[in-house]
């Protein structure tokens, strides 16, 4: 059976979902920001795949991009969470309740 | 093309790059040992002098004569990254005067020690709005949407006194990184349907009558992204709790700047890219397409922003409930789906921008006073402080659209705008149910002002001590609220000039 | 061979995937991650993107991580101890992920006429890419350089302790 860009969208929509379902079910923040990397990587294995069967760079180019922004973003991320941890001693977003009405 | 030609050609977002830097070296290098007060002072001149420099630029020199698709054609190297008409430069000049305002309310704030950085953050998040708003490529959206959103998780982040700020700019980041991954991978099947990246050949080659389904995972996916951004129902969990932890002058920006430029970027993915995509929400003549789903999404913030505005103490808070219902109101605009609601949109979102941020500027005031911004503190204020009360007595007002302020003509054109877009006044349900939801907003907007003008003083509040700066920006702010107010076509008769050419 | 490949990259994706969620150590967790994208890079090679495949290892699978790891370690995270289960979030993650799960497969399962069924020629390799980002991608190349300065400026920021 010949592999078609069906399959990689199959991978990919997986990948999505495996990722959101991570993001909303685990608590510890830091695998909230690998199941947030997750999300972006199934969408740059999309565009690849796209790339490909569209039959230009343009999907590539876009990855490229992504990849950097998501490098810049789980910097910055990473950054509040030791912010955060400095004056709170946690990574848990139950612990998150300073902020009500 | 040199880039010499490509700084040329984006000019004025250059200048405010160069500004942004000048002011951070300015501060780390030289104003280091002076007192808090007099290097946000430098600062922010010298942030303010690079805005208005950068609005001159767009307002004098070689403004556009001709259409964005010519512009691009001339330039095939930018093709649709960088759209420069006439309707973009009225918005790059709203925001940055928007942006003006956000530094002046914030001079005068303790916050922070690192002023330099905090002026720069707010500078270059203008400079990804400012790209966001030329954007017409699917690219670039992004890019500009995630510097925009780092600038902002970072100025939400900057209180590091106070445990609440981190906590608020945790919250804001992470809806804000699902809200990328959403967009991103809905932009990523429209790429796939399409085969380009530019929104125009996007809608031409999506031309088709029969929705394809895949186009259906695309728009719901772009649509969740966006509404993240814009803190539309079912996306907007994160809205009141960055609102209330952030510093205000950060909190107002979030509401007013990225409010603006998320808007008007929503509404040119949604009319140019998706333009054969749209369905109808009518209520007698449904079809699938985007205008149902933003339908439903409007009425949802509308009513739930409405709703637990009026449950809220803290007016942070409040304001920011008040914001997702006001974010339903601005949807009709898109909803409109032609130039009358990008008009009418435009209108909205810049003078609810310029509302908030003076309502925000006096909610700053008080908490910095009071240490807090429940509705309680507000008390007397009609006494302690008659300016300020009379200015958070106009902004609520035009928050509440009452006329003749600014707020009530933007509800008037969007409203409008809405009923003449679609077919045999297929939105008139949409309509009156917003009709009906502003005048339960009075309901909580004049709970404020109650306490401001009814509720006796208390024994020990006596003045604020407000700067006679923070005073004064206040006053033109809420002159500025009253004018747009009373002479609206100052800024429709302008919005509908560029449309005309902008070929939306 | 191409289709085996296939379905060994894209199996290890998801298994490792998968684990990044159900494992209780944030360090497993990491390690299940750098395997998942490492195996997708594997999957950008058979799309004939190699440069995106190196730059995928490189930058993700390198200094992303070391970056998680590194802050894992200064925080000294222990295992979630096993807490009651949350059962509003795994009612809403059930249905939105089940929502999204349905639509996509729904999209893909049908088959849409606008895609095209058959690969190109292209090549991902250094030379094309580089070629067209200078050009073309000129200015969002730019204004990546203000991303980063942002990134920076705001790192070092956060987490700085402030003096006095």
């Amino acid at each position: 059976m010949d592999v078609t860009l069906e399959h990689y969208l199959v991978v990919s929509g997986v990948l999505f979902s495996l990722g959101l379902l991570g993001v909303i079910m685990r608590r510890n923040l830091l695998v909230i920001y690998m199941c947030l990397e997750l999300m972006l990587n199934a969408a740059n294995l999309a565009l690849v795949a796209m790339s490909r069967y569209n039959g230009n760079l343009d999907g590539q180019i876009m990855v490229f991009f992504i990849i950097t922004v998501a490098a810049a973003e789980v910097a910055v991320g990473l950054a509040l969470i030791v912010a955060l941890y400095r004056r709170r001693q946690t990574a848990h977003v139950e612990d998150l309740t300073s902020l009500k009405s | 093309m040199s880039y010499l030609q490509l700084l040329g050609l984006v000019a004025p977002e250059t200048i405010v790059v160069i500004t942004a830097l000048v002011v951070l070296g300015l501060d780390l290098l030289i104003l280091r040992e002076q007192p808090l007060r007099h290097r946000f002072w430098m600062g922010a001149a010298f942030a303010a002098f690079g805005c208005v420099l950068a609005a001159a630029w767009l307002l004098f020199i070689n403004s556009p004569t001709h259409p964005a698709g010519e512009v691009s054609g001339a330039l095939p190297l930018l093709r649709g990254m960088f759209v420069d008409d006439g309707l973009v430069r009225l918005v790059k000049v709203a925001l940055l005067g928007l942006t003006v305002f956000t530094i002046a309310i914030s001079m005068e704030s303790s916050f922070t020690g690192h002023v330099g950085e905090y002026l720069a953050l707010i500078l270059l998040a203008t400079v990804g709005m400012m790209f966001l708003v030329s954007a017409e490529d699917i690219l670039m959206i992004f890019i500009s949407l995630e510097l925009t959103s780092l600038s902002l998780y970072i100025l939400t982040a900057f209180n590091k006194r106070n445990v609440k700020s981190a906590e608020a700019a945790l919250k804001y980041f992470l809806f804000g990184g699902m809200s990328a991954a959403f967009t991103l991978f809905g932009l990523s099947l429209v790429y796939g349907l399409s085969g380009s990246t530019g929104l125009r050949e996007i809608a031409a080659k999506l031309e088709q009558p029969a929705l394809d389904p895949l186009l259906v995972a695309a728009i719901v996916m772009t649509v969740i992204g966006f509404g993240f951004k814009v803190a539309a129902v079912p996306f907007h969990l994160w809205a009141p709790d960055a609102y209330q932890g952030a510093p205000t002058p950060s909190a107002a920006f979030i509401a007013s700047g990225s409010k603006v430029a998320s808007f008007f970027v929503f509404a040119k993915v949604m009319m140019l890219g998706f333009a054969h995509a749209g369905g109808s929400g009518s209520w007698h003549a449904y079809a699938p397409g985007w205008l149902p789903v933003l339908a439903v999404v409007a009425v949802a913030s509308m009513l739930l922003g409405n709703l637990a505005a009026i449950a809220q103490s803290n007016v942070k808070r409040l304001l920011a409930y008040s914001a997702i219902a006001h974010g339903g109101y601005a949807l009709l605009g898109i909803l409109a789906n032609g130039p009358s609601g990008v008009t009418s949109l435009v209108y909205y979102v810049v003078t609810y921008g310029l509302t908030v941020l003076g309502a925000f500027g006096v909610v700053g005031l008080v908490e910095e006073r009071a240490g807090e911004a429940r509705i309680s503190d507000f008390a007397g204020l009609g006494r302690r402080e008659p300016l300020l009360a009379f200015c958070m007595m106009i902004f609520m007002l035009s928050l509440a659209g009452i006329p003749p302020l600014a707020g009530f003509f933007g509800k008037f054109y969007v409203f409008t705008a809405a009923v003449g877009g679609a077919k045999d006044l297929g939105l008139l349900w949409l309509v009156i149910f917003a009709i009906a939801m502003s005048a339960v907003s009075l309901y909580y907007y004049l709970q404020v002002l109650k306490q401001i003008y009814v509720v006796p003083v208390s024994a020990e509040s006596g003045s604020l001590g407000a700067p006679i700066s923070s005073r004064i920006v206040l006053a033109v702010i809420a002159f500025g609220v009253v004018a747009l107010g009373c002479a609206p076509d100052f800024l429709v008769g302008r919005l509908l000039a560029a449309i005309k050419l902008a070929a939306l | 061979m191409q289709a085996a490949l296939f379905y060994f990259f894209a199996a290890l994706t998801l298994v490792c995937g998968a684990l990044i969620i159900l494992n209780r150590n944030p360090i497993n967790s990491a390690m299940f991650l750098v395997l998942s994208i490492a195996s997708m890079a594997g999957l950008f090679v058979l799309l004939h993107a190699f440069f995106l495949a190196a730059v995928q290892v490189l930058v993700y699978a390198g200094a992303v991580m070391v970056l998680f790891l590194f802050v894992i370690m200064l925080l000294d995270l222990k295992e979630e101890d096993r807490r009651k289960f949350n059962l509003f979030g795994i009612i809403t993650g059930v249905i939105s992920v089940a929502a999204i799960a349905y639509i996509s497969f729904a999209a893909i399962r049908s088959g849409s006429a606008s895609v095209s069924r058959t690969a190109s020629d292209i090549e991902g390799g250094t030379l094309p890419l580089g070629k067209l980002l200078f050009t073309n991608y000129l200015l969002p190349f730019e204004i990546l350089s203000v991303l980063l300065l942002v990134a920076m400026v705001g790192v070092i920021l956060l987490s700085k302790k402030d003096l006095k």
